[in-house]
């Protein structure tokens, strides 16, 4: 029986995706995009109105108001994108994951039409640092902090023949007391706030933390919420954020080697 | 639905010590199912206690009572009531008389007697220190051996409390809601049409089943007419839903007994499909999809035809290699007999899902209380009464094949028209919907005021299958239990809410 089922295995191609079509790709994330020459101040303070967690928000810099986008918070729920009359797209490409905080918002400068913010980094040579850290060791404990199980299914797709996250020498460990890198999700509950503290604890240094979706960003819908603590950096301090709701597993497999990277090039 | 039974309250409708109730007989002459019980205000503040029942096809029924003073427990007539009442008495701080185990549910040590999120605010709670007493195991060579809340690989946090003797689990007790959000509470004052993502966010692999039920709860309480494209869309997501989970269950079982070759395959199938989801809908799990009123954007004709084919390819791929499943000695030597959750346990805990099918209980919401499109042609529902890992993972192989089916005819036929219906009234509702997810009945009931959201009490199959399991790991061994665990298939965060 077993044999079978090997042998029709064997006879399969492998589904492996190359890392070059994993790297900042976001398809079914729904993150939504700003298209900036579409943009008036009509349609910004629509859009401001509609979104659920208050991902959009105006915002002075230098002198100009902009239209500010905090990826942390998104819910990917698209209803700015019904209401933007063509000022909001899906995203195709997403190079914001496992960035810093600042690195999760973007600005476009309402009346200038264009964004005031620069690119997260030079996606090119960030690949191509990502390509010498691969097939080294890197242990990972995922800790949920309260979420809703969405992040943890596309978790455990990783380890799917797909994605394959082995293959780049990242594993799953069962202890905290084993990882380098702990990925967090969900907004920290006030029922889980202690044990939290206590698995970052448990952590040997150097440490890698990194907040996946929008709860472990920012609360994401939860924000505010009489049973939560906050988002993950309110309890542990964090090395990077991947936003998402949930965050694709091409868009983990992307924040976990771009907070390596970032990790490295210190 | 039937709201306020007054033949069913006892004599002077409230009376001393408590508030009484004949318990509702089905139709059948049996007790009747309990669905939920939660708590509610009325318009003048005063709490409100709801009692929905099944009494067979096709209505559900339902009992107010005023809960300002104290209630009666039916915990010991039906045990199934047990964790709802303590949960009614977390949230309202309604007294329950008569309860056999009133330690705090919801809320944990860090929270303060005497605060009730559900009346009033919860602004800056502050942090307390009380203490809850585990149930000790007492005797010679009892062992205790504590579990979570973090576990050992990528799950969701909850805490297990075995006493065993050797191997051999004498008793568990679960304490759980670590990923309790409040998200009932953040209801309130969300627009009918925003309530749907919190829905989804409720347990992230079935969020489709929640946004569905969400929406049709709020549908049915303005009396919207859905199109039927939306209703033959929203049957394809559910049923697609239910093949995932149930690949993912089943690839999960024999995880859990070293069976990776298996393992492995199914996550391969569970993955296509995923891909394929995002082909016809950019979206992997059916987020932002649902809607009260139909659905958000409407689907191509030609990408569902797609995703019914890739189904169709996986289903097949998947009955293959469940059938080498079940035919591995060695998988039948450990899911056979183990973890068995007898009839009457099921019973009296009011199990429901696939759960409750595998060990003899004949319901299904899809049947017995038809939605949407499910009315129009009988469906088949699997059932055995074996009650062990076996059981369950043939009912999930049994229904993913129906699953494949359900989406291949609705492609075939997908009705033209508009996927939505606009919501234009304001009145004050109240809304109640079953749905089948893949775990089993999942329930909302939804009040309304001026198109805001002013109660939403969630039923979810995991809170009312949670308590069955520890039945069912007794006098199993303790390496068995992730197997046995698994096979419930249990949402956390579902349950916690």
């Amino acid at each position: 029986m077993i044999g079978d089922v090997i042998k029709r295995s064997l006879r399969q191609r492998s589904p492996v995706i190359p890392v070059e079509a994993l790297l900042g790709n976001c398809d079914g994330s729904r993150m939504p995009e700003i298209v900036a020459d579409h943009l008036t101040p009509a349609i910004a303070q629509k859009l401001i109105e509609v979104c659920p967690t208050s991902a959009l928000g105006i915002e002075e810099r230098e002198g100009r108001r902009c239209l500010r986008l905090s990826y942390g918070q998104c819910i990917g729920c698209g209803k700015c994108a019904e209401t933007g009359q063509g000022a909001v797209a899906v995203a195709r490409q997403f190079n914001r994951c496992g960035v810093a905080k600042e690195q999760t918002v973007r600005l476009w400068d309402i009346d200038g039409r264009a964004e005031v913010t620069p690119p997260a980094l030079n996606a090119e040579e960030a690949r191509g640092q990502i390509h010498s850290l691969l097939q080294r060791a890197l242990n990972v404990r995922q800790l949920d902090a309260g979420s809703c199980n969405g992040c943890e299914a596309e978790i455990t797709a990783l380890t799917n023949p797909y994605y394959d996250l082995e293959r780049f020498g990242i594993h799953f460990v069962a202890s905290p007391k084993h990882a380098d890198m702990l990925l967090v999700t969900g907004p920290v509950t006030r029922n889980m706030a202690e044990a939290v503290k206590a698995t970052y604890d448990a952590v040997p240094a150097p440490k890698l933390v990194v907040a996946v979706g929008a709860c472990g960003c920012s609360g994401g819908i939860f924000a505010g919420s009489h049973a939560i603590v906050g988002a993950v950096d309110a309890v542990i301090p964090v090395d990077g954020y991947i936003p998402g709701c949930p965050p694709t597993p091409a868009m983990l497999v992307t924040g976990i080697l771009e907070v390596l990277r970032r990790r490295v090039a210190k | 639905m039937k709201e306020d039974t007054p033949s069913l309250f006892a004599p002077g409708g409230q009376a001393s010590p408590g508030t009484a109730f004949t318990l509702p007989q089905s139709k059948d002459g049996g007790a009747a199912r309990l669905v939920t019980i939660f708590g509610s205000l009325d318009p003048h503040g005063a709490r409100r206690a709801h009692y929905v029942f099944d009494v067979g096809k096709p209505a559900y029924s339902e009992i107010v009572l005023p809960a300002d003073g104290l209630l009666h427990s039916i915990a010991r007539e039906l045990p199934g009531a047990a964790w709802h009442e303590r949960e009614l008495h977390d949230q309202y701080g309604i007294e329950i008389v008569g309860h056999p185990d009133l330690r705090p549910l919801v809320f944990h040590d860090n929270w303060p007697d005497g605060v009730y999120p559900m009346i009033g605010r919860v602004d800056d709670v502050p942090w307390s220190q009380r203490e809850y007493r585990f149930l000790q195991v007492q005797g010679e060579g009892v062992a205790e051996v504590a579990v979570g809340p973090v576990h050992a690989g990528i799950i969701e946090p909850g805490h297990f409390r075995f006493s065993v003797v050797g191997d051999t689990i004498l008793h568990l007790e679960l304490r759980h809601f670590y990923t309790h959000k409040g998200t009932e509470k953040l209801f309130e004052g969300k627009s009918v049409g925003d309530g749907t993502m919190l829905a989804e966010s409720v347990s992230g692999d079935n969020c489709f089943a929640h946004a569905v039920c969400y929406s049709q709860a709020v549908e049915n309480a303005y009396g919207i007419e859905v199109s039927p494209r939306a209703l033959a869309v929203r049957l394809i997501g559910l049923e697609f839903e239910r093949l995932v989970c149930h690949i993912s269950d089943v690839g999960g079982l024999c995880t859990d007994v070293g069976f990776s070759v298996a393992a492995a395959y199914a996550t391969r199938l569970k993955e296509s499909v995923l891909q394929a989801s995002v082909q016809c809908c950019g979206t992997r799990y059916w987020r932002g999809i649902a809607v009260p009123g139909g659905l958000r954007f409407d689907f191509d004709a030609a990408r569902v035809a797609e995703l019914a084919q890739a189904v169709a390819r996986t289903a097949r791929d998947f009955s293959k290699i469940a059938r080498l499943i079940v035919e591995t000695p060695s998988i039948q030597n450990r899911f056979e007999t183990a973890g068995i959750l007898t009839r009457k346990a099921a019973r009296d805990l009011a199990v429901v899902g696939p759960v409750a099918r595998a060990s003899g209980m004949d319901l299904d919401v899809r049947r017995d209380h038809p939605y949407g499109d499910y009315g129009k042609r009988p469906i088949e529902v699997p059932v055995t009464h074996y009650g062990d890992v076996m059981a369950r993972a043939r009912i999930r192989i049994a229904e993913a094949a129906i699953s494949a089916q359900l989406i291949r005819d609705a492609a075939k036929f997908l009705p033209d028209g508009s996927a939505f219906t606009p919501i234009t009234s304001q009145a004050d509702i109240q809304g109640f919907s079953a749905v089948e997810s893949p775990r089993g009945e999942l329930c909302y009931w939804v009040e309304a005021r001026g198109g805001r959201v002013i109660r939403c009490h969630i039923k979810s199959p995991s809170f009312q299958n949670w308590p069955a399991m520890p039945l069912a790991v007794a006098g199993n061994i303790i390496a068995d239990f992730p197997l046995i665990n698994k096979s419930f298939n249990l949402s956390y965060s579902g349950c916690d809410r």
